[in-house]
């Protein structure tokens, strides 16, 4: 015989029915007249049936009769205290209960959006709002020679330098044996950045197109032809769609428990009183 | 009303599970045909191949409620909230990433936490359930007991309930698919699929970080492997192997805190004490070409017990050197050993000298180990370790995870590293194939630029040409082989480049390790190119202190000192044809402040005076090999 006959047995038994009556005694006594529903306390078959996984789980083997008894009465007197306390309202004061019940109801609101997709209108509109970060990154094409840490010396080479190299010459043999490329194709603002710094990446486009010029970088000074810029098209939708939808999605998530949150404010009338 | 919230909780315990399942699939799947691979490497690209997010089961009791949506979206230069509801940022957005989550109880704090507390059974479980639920401080009580329990085999079997467990972790494991490849867009920012094999025996460390190279189809049909207690990962490379066979794809794993493992991470002998064999020695150097050499919890270069000579050993090594990770085994000289990579890799020339294979042929990398979804390296914008010490006035002098008494200080924490990898592009394909052929290299923080070729016949001259595709015509990059070649001794190329927004280079360092005929090995650290060579003159074999600018009431420093960059050709005055050897590069910014230097002028903190504030930051390479044929 499982436990679980056991229980379909012990369910049966007088004193299981002695003890909810006396559970039911026991509320009557504590108050108000029995409202059912709010005020009946039924131990059913997958109760009593958990009562007892939870028991082998902790014991390594199979409760007996007196066992269930004990814990269905326990069970039963956790439950009265829960709804009693309920009742008296001392959860209202419990800072845990709280917190408890405020992570469920966000857990509640952000499910939701958490499966969530968007339709074309909804990606379209959040295009719109910000083309710059859905378009392609501007792009320059540009030569470099990197001098080493700005000084007169280094400003000095970078004359003799831009000579050398606007006559067609070859300057390469002034250059600091860097692991840099000297020539960057169509590459993107933000690489050129990691590379070289924002400053620099900043200030290439200002620089005349075809022209030595010199500027200074996070790294020293370079002598650079800034050959070409490369303007990005216009964003478009399928190009950016996944980007578009990632954004679209981290946005959701996080309005969702606050949508949520002024939903239900607005049912309350909040009044705060500021100490004089 | 009673109704509604038992439906609610039902719901809840539900919804957290599949959450994310029904997201829309991703759009654009595998690699764009678009991305042009370069003729050879041009451009080193940044990631991190190791940062856990809140399906991390120690992760999530630490406080992290990121997932890995929010941890791409950082890392990828977007602003997120963290964990402790600060706005967090990195300066530079990162090329690449790999959220490497245990696969051992993947989201089963979160499950655990989530879940109606009347089907929580267990005693053990109920009580760090009720602890996670009051607030911070207890909820990192709650994990470190968790991990004592896993460090003594004592964890309650529902945690580890392994249906329920399979289930959950398939769960995820879809969700976190899907996440990854909607953020990976190749040719800008690579999202590998990995997971933490967290190996350990007690609380030896023997953690391996998996990477898939492929795209979603061929790494969804397999699930995180969970780790048990061997010695050796023989299990894990079964089920790499398996994977292999059954996809077509390809997969590595990355060993990382070695010097957590007292000794155990790069044994002379088998598992069971015996003798090396040469397919055993092969097998580990097939699946693990790479080991995490610098992260947050300290760094696994070597150790001054090992260096003596080496004035610059010792970098992020105290307080990590006296126990193993859990603090149940102090940790014994002789240990050190097994537990430091310069010594593995000697120790591989001495086990391929005696059983013709090397199992400790293995380029570096660094990264963070983060635990609050924020990978951070940076001294001046470091998020710790785990929410726990994310920035607050109490971090520097808190112990390393507040509320477990082990002795351990934060303050002692590296602001971890980054990995640097050479590719030919920036896709999941380009990057772990510079990963397997070891052109890598690993960095304190600072993303400096180092180029290392090692050939026969490259002169000072070559510096004035392209050097670099001369170092790829004539010789071989990081991480390759030299072979023996008639006379003379090999030549390198080498070349470093401060990062643009951090400190100038104090020197760059080739280091040597070799075994004599007689089977004992020998290191020496050269110094081959420093900043103002001509005042600082070497003598006794040491070159002079680079100096130091650090103003720690302001936390800064100055470029007056130092060189933007350094390069020179470098021939092995000392070269033997009959020798084996390896040859690494080290690179040494100048003195810096460190993130607690940073902290005490940001809380205005005072700080007893064992607490290190300055550091000389560092990049270290992938060697080049040299076998007599």
């Amino acid at each position: 015989m499982t436990w679980r006959n056991r229980v379909a047995a012990a369910l049966r038994e007088p004193i299981v029915h002695f003890m909810l009556a006396g559970a039911a005694v026991f509320v009557v006594l504590a108050g108000r007249a029995p409202d059912l529903g709010e005020r009946r306390i039924v131990v059913n078959e997958a109760t009593v049936a958990r009562l007892g996984d939870r028991f082998v789980e902790s014991f390594h083997r199979e409760p007996t009769p007196a066992e269930i008894d004990g814990l269905i009465n326990d069970y039963v007197r956790e439950q009265i205290y829960y709804r009693e306390a309920l009742r008296l309202g001392l959860d209202r004061d419990d800072e845990i209960v709280m917190r408890r019940m405020r992570n469920k109801m966000i857990a509640l609101a952000t499910s939701e959006a958490e499966a969530a997709a968007p339709s074309d209108t909804d990606l379209r509109s959040l295009l719109d709002k910000d083309p710059g970060r859905y378009a392609k990154e501007p792009q320059i094409t540009f030569t470099q020679l990197f001098l080493g840490a700005d000084s007169p010396a280094a400003r000095a080479t970078a004359l003799q330098a831009i000579a050398i190299l606007s006559r067609g010459g070859d300057a390469g043999s002034l250059a600091q044996p860097a692991p840099l490329p000297a020539h960057f194709e169509a590459t993107p603002g933000s690489e050129v950045a990691a590379q070289f710094g924002d400053e620099f990446a900043a200030a290439l486009p200002r620089q005349p197109r075809g022209r030595w010029t010199t500027v200074t970088s996070g790294l020293g000074l370079h002598v650079v032809r800034v050959e070409q810029l490369h303007a990005p098209a216009s964003p478009s939708l399928d190009a950016a769609r996944q980007q578009l939808t990632n954004d679209w999605h981290n946005q959701a998530m996080r309005d969702a428990e606050d949508t949520a949150y002024r939903k239900i404010r607005a049912g309350y009338d909040v009044v705060i009183e500021q100490p004089k | 009303m009673r109704g509604k919230l038992i439906m609610a909780a039902v719901l809840l315990a539900g919804t957290s599970l599949t959450a994310g399942c029904d997201r829309i699939k991703h759009i654009v799947g595998g690699e764009k045909a678009a991305v042009k691979d370069t003729a050879y490497p041009e451009q080193v690209f940044w990631g991190d191949t190791h940062l856990h997010t809140a399906n991390s089961v120690d992760a999530f009791g630490f406080g992290n409620r990121l997932d890995p949506e929010q941890a791409l979206r950082f890392a990828r230069g977007e602003e997120v909230t963290s964990s402790t509801g600060q706005k967090a940022k990195l300066a530079r957005p990162l090329d690449f990433l790999v959220i490497a989550d245990h696969a051992e109880g993947m989201g089963a704090t979160k499950a655990l936490y989530d879940a109606p507390r009347m089907m929580i059974n267990d005693p053990m479980l109920l009580r760090w359930y009720d602890l996670m639920h009051q607030g911070p401080k207890e909820s990192l009580q709650a994990t470190a007991e968790l991990l004592q329990a896993r460090a003594h085999n004592k964890l309650p079997a529902a945690l580890n309930d392994p249906a329920q467990a399979a289930k959950r972790t398939r769960k995820i494991w879809d969700a976190y698919l899907d996440t990854v490849d909607n953020y990976n867009e190749p040719g800008k920012f690579t999202a590998f699929f990995g997971f933490e094999y967290t190996l350990m025996q007690g609380g030896n460390n023997l953690h391996r970080n998996v990477i898939f190279r492929d795209n979603r189809e061929r790494v969804a049909k397999v699930v995180p492997l969970d780790p048990s207690s061997e010695l050796w990962p023989d299990k894990l490379w079964d089920y790499m192997d398996a994977y292999e066979k059954s996809t077509g794809g390809k997969v590595l794993s990355i060993p990382h805190n070695s010097n957590l493992s007292n000794g155990l991470m790069f044994m002379m002998t088998d598992p069971s004490g015996g003798p090396m064999t040469a397919a055993q020695a092969r097998r580990r150097a097939a699946h693990e070409p790479v080991v995490e050499i610098t992260q947050i919890k300290g760094d696994s270069e070597t150790h001054p017990f090992l260096s003596p000579n080496d004035e610059f050993a010792g970098y992020g090594t105290a307080g990590w050197d006296t126990n193993n990770l859990l603090n149940s085994q102090p940790t014994k000289p002789n240990d050190y050993y097994g537990s430091y990579v310069r010594e593995a890799l000697k120790r591989g020339l001495l086990l391929e000298q005696k059983i013709g294979a090397n199992p400790y042929k293995v380029g570096v990398i660094g990264s963070t180990d983060s635990h609050s979804s924020l990978s951070t390296a940076d001294d001046n914008n470091f998020w710790g370790k785990h929410p726990g010490v994310e920035p607050n006035p109490r971090r520097a002098t808190d112990s390393f995870v507040p509320g477990m008494n082990v002795g351990r200080m934060n303050w002692q924490s590296l602001a971890s590293g980054y990995a640097a990898v050479w590719a030919t592009s920036n896709t999941r394909a380009a990057l772990f194939d510079a990963m397997k052929r070891r052109e890598v290299y690993g960095t304190t923080g600072p993303r400096m630029t180092v180029r290392f070729f090692g050939g026969w016949d490259f002169t000072a001259s070559d510096l004035k040409g392209n050097w670099v595709k001369s170092g790829y015509a004539r010789g071989v990059p990081m991480g390759g082989s030299l072979q023996a070649r008639g006379k003379g001794a090999p030549s390198f190329i080498v070349s470093a480049l401060k990062d643009p927004i951090g400190a100038n280079l104090d020197r760059v360092q080739i280091i040597k390790g070799w075994v004599d005929k007689a089977g004992k090995t020998h290191e020496k650290v050269f110094d081959v190119v420093w900043s103002s060579m001509d005042k600082r003159k070497a003598s006794g074999g040491k070159v002079p202190a680079v100096g130091d600018t650090v103003d720690l009431k302001t936390a800064s420093y100055q470029n007056t000192i130092g060189a933007p960059t350094l390069a020179t050709v470098w021939r092995d005055p000392e070269f033997d044809p009959a020798v084996r050897a390896f040859y690494y590069v080290r690179v040494l910014e100048i003195p810096t402040p460190n993130w607690v230097a940073y902290d005490a002028v940001k809380y205005h903190l005072t700080l007893g005076k064992e607490v290190t504030l300055k550091q000389q930051e560092r990049a270290y390479t992938s060697s080049i090999w040299y076998s007599p044929s």
